[in-house]
């Protein structure tokens, strides 16, 4: 199987991996972060959002040898303020769909760390909530530092 | 002491009598009002691991060894299974096993929608059971199917007898009323769409069955299967610590489950059968589509004299036929009532419960026809609601009902109408309506907890619960808090596992904190009972003079005073086990929740664009847990309404009726960008004949009243009567042209 | 399977070309896209914007940011898809995806796959075409595409230079393909005209992540107003103006469509 090598959080991994195989299983299966979500795995609803040179991409329609950039998982962000902001607000029912909230947030707070109510539901817009925690996402990004 | 009681049990709007054996709960209820962790905000004791995506779900369950099951399922909505051979499937590489019908409950021989299964696969990866399942041979013998469910209804063919429900007169109260109304409203399916979708890993361990699932019903999950398998339940050991969402669609084992433990046995390794995405939105169920043909009669002054209602369910192959006329029957006092409600068994994928299912359905039907009412009776909305208010559910009393109270909290919402209507330019127009809500929540027995206090002082509560999102671990840990006397961080909840703890009920009919609540306090009463008796003895006082507050066991007289966690330092390593039980419901009344709802809407009258701006909710569920949690739900609830109101819409193709909307493209919830400003506000009153904690269940009110409140204020901003959901574009602008011909024919649109 | 990753166009042989992977990789996870060879051309085909030129290879989202981009484009690029599809897909491949047509999808043998019937016209078919539907009711949902056929942008691919329009073709008996792009023809560039102004209107059932309903793009180019259309035919329509919806032709449940693109036709008229 052809070897891949990607750097995750920081870390440089290698691994043996099938062609086709995609960044989302990779992530979750092969290497054990499985912080990030599957909930449609095609690309439809933004569970499996990760952070590839700091751009929020759906890892499961990524297939994983095409990554060269560094990739940031949930498990990377567990010390980004967001975190709290996100409990504080309480911006999480089940919680499936939050790990990827989290990773479109805090790429969206790194470009702009004051986004107004309107680039928020602009940019959040692609991170399907089940639950309907959207209120709470909002006023957790609106006071993510706080 | 345990008694013995025959009692009438409710899980959404379903009824039955059974036997229960229940505990005398002494514990009078706590003031209304906050207390000192009880009806404050919370944040959610396991907010943190599911925010980090530490959590594990079902879906992060990964045991050595495991394999992948898949399901084939049926191409037609109505076939027989001629023959299958698995030969060319079993020749494939990585395939282990592999199922035919009849030999895991839920794999049919005669397929009764399509998507149905009737095979499975268990192979070392799922790319391998899902080849396997496409290179099964299989010959379809293909059967008539009846898509429609007024032809089902035509020919009699029902998922249960129709039911048939009639008080007073109607026919003669309808002829003494001055006006009469009648209207057709339909309301379409909806996918729950859990993000987590339905699953299951199962693995054996000697005799016992360890079974992972996505459920909302750990102990409904254990019975099914050791009933299917032929075993003992307590070999059956159901773990479900994080679900990603239910709605209502995960209350039993369903087929991936027993799939999952057939194969497992047959394999000896574990195995994961997991639906996909688009296998979620067609097999895993759904709210049932509903035609309403309705009939209000009323006299000149608004008084309701007479109500009718034929009501069908389109139920799908199989489900239950829920309780649509149920608005109709309780949320207004009426003396003349005829319904009739049929569950057409159609050949479409099954419903499963959603929500408060029916009353979410009848209360658009029954909300719109009362503003429909009120509009020709020129009687404002609020008023016309408030003159036939219910004292009674027919004839039996409330255990508690502050529905006028809503009322009351609405009024300020309504008032804005004026200024809202007023902000109409061009082409858009704006307009307020609200609609009202009734719907069951209040629980029932059995459910137990326990509680554990070590010599630290901190609490662990135990029980046998799930947490399906709704912030379960957090309610019950303030409620053992506030019982015992210490912060809401001294106290654990340890829940999602069948082997490690005791029954409790499932997470559905908004009865988790009602059902389960009562037994956490009662376990919590019962451990600080034992806490005060040693408190007493050491420091040789009357245990009447021994209370413990935020954390602090103390006499009034300041005899001693000593932080909980150093006085219980004595124990070393002995514990304090308290356990708790969720006594009876009120005997002879009846235990309902109720709401009202104002929304303000725009509309595009030139593109059909209908925008939700603002809804304010007001629900009366008694006592409030968690003020935080509980603002989240009604949040939730509104945003989901919102979905099957206007946007969300499941299409079947008319000839195979096969679904055709299974993506989350076509199937469309909304996002963060349709949300409109949410405003909620509680009565907050407990309800004194209901348990120790005087709690109802709010995870299904607020859904009730949107659909219908949204027509309503859609009507007030255009003119345009919506009979059918959801309102799309194409919808809206069918209306809104409707509504022109209804004023050149002379009748004035817009009042 | 393998996967190529080129770094020179002349290294290039055949294979299924994937830039954002947005749509070729559910595609092929379908089946209904097949290859042995992924050729991954982030590493060939340009990306970026110089002046009113924009590689083939530039992100929707990139676009979206840009002050340079005419109105029209921009705004078709900022309400296309989700921010996450934005960020992955490019303006080239965005070009060429494929409808969202519930039965294409779902690989019912339909015409558009080679088959001998449309079934969404006897069918389910309330968001399909009111152009151009006879053969095939799909509807194309590129709102990218809508506003650079208003905008009159034109095409260089690794073959030739041609007006976006030249891109498409409505599928036929004999060709059922929606595009002329030949096997192995890659978009390298986009060119703009100089814009006046142009501006993009779209309808949705969400306030976002929705295909376009309708989509209408409008754009004054040397004092003619062109209007490129989304969501109405099965390729990206060109009209002239709103009586062009005088000819529309719609099926049993997308007739609402004619109202609602005249409707935003008229606005985006009013607005250039």
């Amino acid at each position: 199987m052809p070897e891949l090598r990607l750097t995750i959080n920081g870390e440089a991994h290698t691994v043996d991996a099938p062609i086709g195989i995609s960044l989302a299983q990779l992530l979750r299966e092969t290497l054990g972060f499985t912080g990030t979500k599957i909930a449609c795995n095609e690309g439809h609803c933004g569970a499996c959002t990760v952070q590839v040179d700091g751009v929020p991409t759906l890892s499961c329609i990524t297939l994983a040898h095409t990554v060269d950039a560094d990739v940031t998982t949930i498990e990377g962000l567990r010390d980004h303020p967001l975190i709290n902001a996100f409990v504080r607000a309480d911006a999480v029912q089940c919680g499936f769909c939050t790990p990827g909230q989290v990773v479109s947030a805090a790429a969206l707070v790194a470009d702009n760390p004051s986004p107004t109510v309107e680039e928020i539901r602009h940019r959040m817009a692609g991170n399907i909530c089940r639950c309907g925690t959207y209120p709470r996402i909002e006023e957790a990004i609106l006071h993510w530092r706080d | 002491m345990a008694r013995l009681i025959r009692t009438e049990k409710e899980v959404e709007g379903r009824f039955e009598e059974v036997w229960l054996v229940v505990e005398e709960d002494p514990l009078t209820q706590w003031p209304s009002g906050p207390q000192a962790v009880v009806g404050r905000d919370a944040v959610r004791k396991d907010g943190p691991e599911r925010v980090r995506g530490e959590a594990r779900y079902t879906a992060d369950v990964q045991l050595p060894g495991m394999l992948h099951a898949a399901m084939l399922r049926s191409p037609h909505a109505h076939a027989r299974v001629a023959r299958i051979d698995f030969a060319r499937a079993l020749e494939l590489p990585g395939v282990r096993a592999v199922l035919g019908p009849g030999e895991a409950k839920g794999l049919v021989e005669e397929a009764e929608f399509a998507g149905q299964p009737v095979a499975a696969v268990a192979a070392d990866s799922l790319g391998a059971a899902r080849r396997a399942v496409e290179a099964v041979d299989i010959e379809w013998e293909v059967l008539e199917a009846v898509i429609d469910p007024e032809e089902a209804v035509r020919r009699e063919l029902f998922t249960m007898e129709p039911a048939r429900y009639e008080r007073g007169d109607p026919d003669r109260a309808f002829a003494d009323a001055d006006v009469v109304l009648e209207g057709t409203y339909r309301t379409s399916v909806v996918l729950h769409n859990s993000m987590e979708t339905h699953q299951a890993v199962c693995e054996w361990v000697g005799d016992t069955l360890n079974a992972y699932v996505s459920t909302q019903y750990i102990w409904g999950v254990r019975d099914n299967l050791a009933e299917e398998l032929g075993i003992p339940g307590d070999k059956v050991r159901v773990v479900c610590e994080f679900m990603g969402g239910g709605f209502g669609s995960k209350n039993g084992a369903d087929e991936q489950t027993y799939v999952a433990a057939v194969l497992a046995k047959r394999t000896g390794r574990p195995v994961k059968c997991a639906l996909s995405r688009r296998e979620e939105n067609i097999a895993a169920g759904n709210r049932n589509a509903t035609i309403q043909k309705l009939k209000i009669g009323a006299r000149s002054d608004g008084t309701i004299v007479a109500l009718e209602g034929e009501y069908i369910n389109a139920v799908g192959a199989s489900g239950w036929s829920a309780m649509t006329e149920g608005p109709m029957r309780m949320l207004y006092a009426c003396e003349n009532v005829r319904t009739v409600r049929y569950g057409a068994k159609i050949n479409t994928p099954p419903m499963k419960a959603f929500r408060a299912p029916g009353f979410v359905e009848g209360t658009f039907g029954l909300e719109c026809l009362i503003d429909e009412l009120g509009e020709k009776l020129e009687l404002d909305s609020l008023e016309l609601r408030k003159r036939n208010y219910a004292d009674s559910n027919d004839g039996t009393p409330y255990s508690s009902k502050n529905l006028m109270e809503c009322y009351e909290l609405a009024q300020k919402h309504w008032d804005r109408r004026d200024d809202v209507r007023a902000r109409s330019t061009g082409t858009w127009k704006h307009g307020v309506g609200m609609a009202s809500q009734i719907w069951f929540g209040g629980g029932g027995p059995p459910s137990y907890a326990w509680t554990r206090v070590g010599s630290d002082g901190r609490i662990t509560v135990v029980t046998a619960m799930q947490d399906i999102g709704t912030g379960t671990r957090t309610a019950m840990a303030q409620i053992a808090a506030e019982e015992l006397g210490v912060p809401l961080d001294h106290v654990d909840v340890v829940l999602g596992d069948s082997a490690r703890g005791p029954y409790a009920t499932l997470s559905a009919g908004s009865s988790t904190t009602p059902s389960v609540g009562p037994a956490v306090r009662a376990a919590a009463a019962d451990a600080k009972q034992q806490i005060i008796e040693i408190a007493a003895q050491r420091h040789d006082v009357a245990e009447d003079d021994v209370t413990i507050e935020d954390g602090v066991i103390k006499t009034a007289d300041g005899t001693f005073a000593e932080p909980l966690s150093e006085f219980l330092g004595l124990l070393e390593d002995a514990q304090i086990l308290g356990k708790g039980a969720r006594g009876p419901n009120p005997a002879g009344m009846s235990v309902l929740t109720f709401g009202i709802q104002v929304v303000e809407v725009a509309v595009d009258v030139e593109t059909g664009e209908v925008r939700v701006e603002r809804v304010a909710a007001a629900h009366d569920v008694g006592r409030i847990v968690n003020t935080l949690g509980a603002r989240s739900q009604v949040e939730g609830g509104i945003i989901q309404g919102i979905g099957h109101t206007l946007s969300e819409q499941r299409l079947h193709d008319p000839e195979t009726g096969r679904i055709l909307t299974t993506t989350l493209d076509a199937y469309r919830m909304p996002t963060i960008a349709d949300v409109p400003e949410i405003v909620s506000e509680f009565v907050d009153q407990p309800d004194e004949h209901l348990t120790n904690l005087g709690s109802k269940g709010l995870g299904e009110p607020p859904i009730i009243p949107i659909a219908a409140a949204i027509a309503n204020a859609i009507r007030d901003a255009t003119g345009a009567d919506v009979h059918e959901l959801p309102i799309t574009r194409e919808e809206m602008l069918r209306a809104l042209e409707a509504a022109k011909k209804k004023e050149r024919r002379g009748a004035p649109a817009a009042v | 399977m393998e996967l190529l990753r080129p770094s020179d166009l002349g290294s290039v042989d055949g294979g299924l070309p994937v830039h954002g992977g947005t749509e070729v990789v559910p595609l092929l996870r379908d089946g209904i896209l097949e290859a042995e060879r992924l050729v991954d051309i982030r590493g060939v085909v340009p990306r970026g914007i110089d002046g009113s030129t924009i590689g083939a290879g530039t992100t929707l989202a990139e676009l979206e940011a840009s002050p340079a981009i005419p109105d029209a484009l921009r705004e078709a690029c900022r309400l296309a898809a989700s921010p996450q599809l934005r960020n992955m897909g490019s303006v080239g491949g965005n070009l060429l995806q494929s409808t969202r047509c519930w039965y294409w999808r779902l690989k019912y043998p339909c015409r558009l796959h080679g088959g001998d019937r449309c079934h969404a016209k006897e069918g389910e078919h309330r968001e399909h075409a009111i152009f151009a539907n006879d053969f095939c009711a799909s509807a194309h949902p590129s709102d990218v595409a809508a506003a650079l056929l208003a905008l009159d942008a034109r095409l260089q691919t690794t073959q030739r230079e041609l007006a976006l329009a030249e891109l498409y073709r409505l599928p036929d008996e004999a060709d059922r393909r929606t595009t002329t792009l030949a096997s192995g023809e890659l978009i390298l560039e986009l060119r703009l005209p100089e814009v006046e102004s142009s501006v993009y209107l779209k309808a949705m059932d969400r306030q976002r992540w929705s295909f376009p309903q309708v989509g209408v793009a409008a754009a004054r180019v040397n004092g003619v107003v062109r209007y490129g259309l989304a969501g109405v035919a099965p390729v990206p329509w060109l009209a002239t103006g709103s009586d062009a919806l005088d000819a529309a032709t719609p099926l049993p449940r997308t007739a609402w469509k004619v109202d609602l693109a005249r409707a935003l036709m008229a606005r985006a008229a009013a607005q250039l």
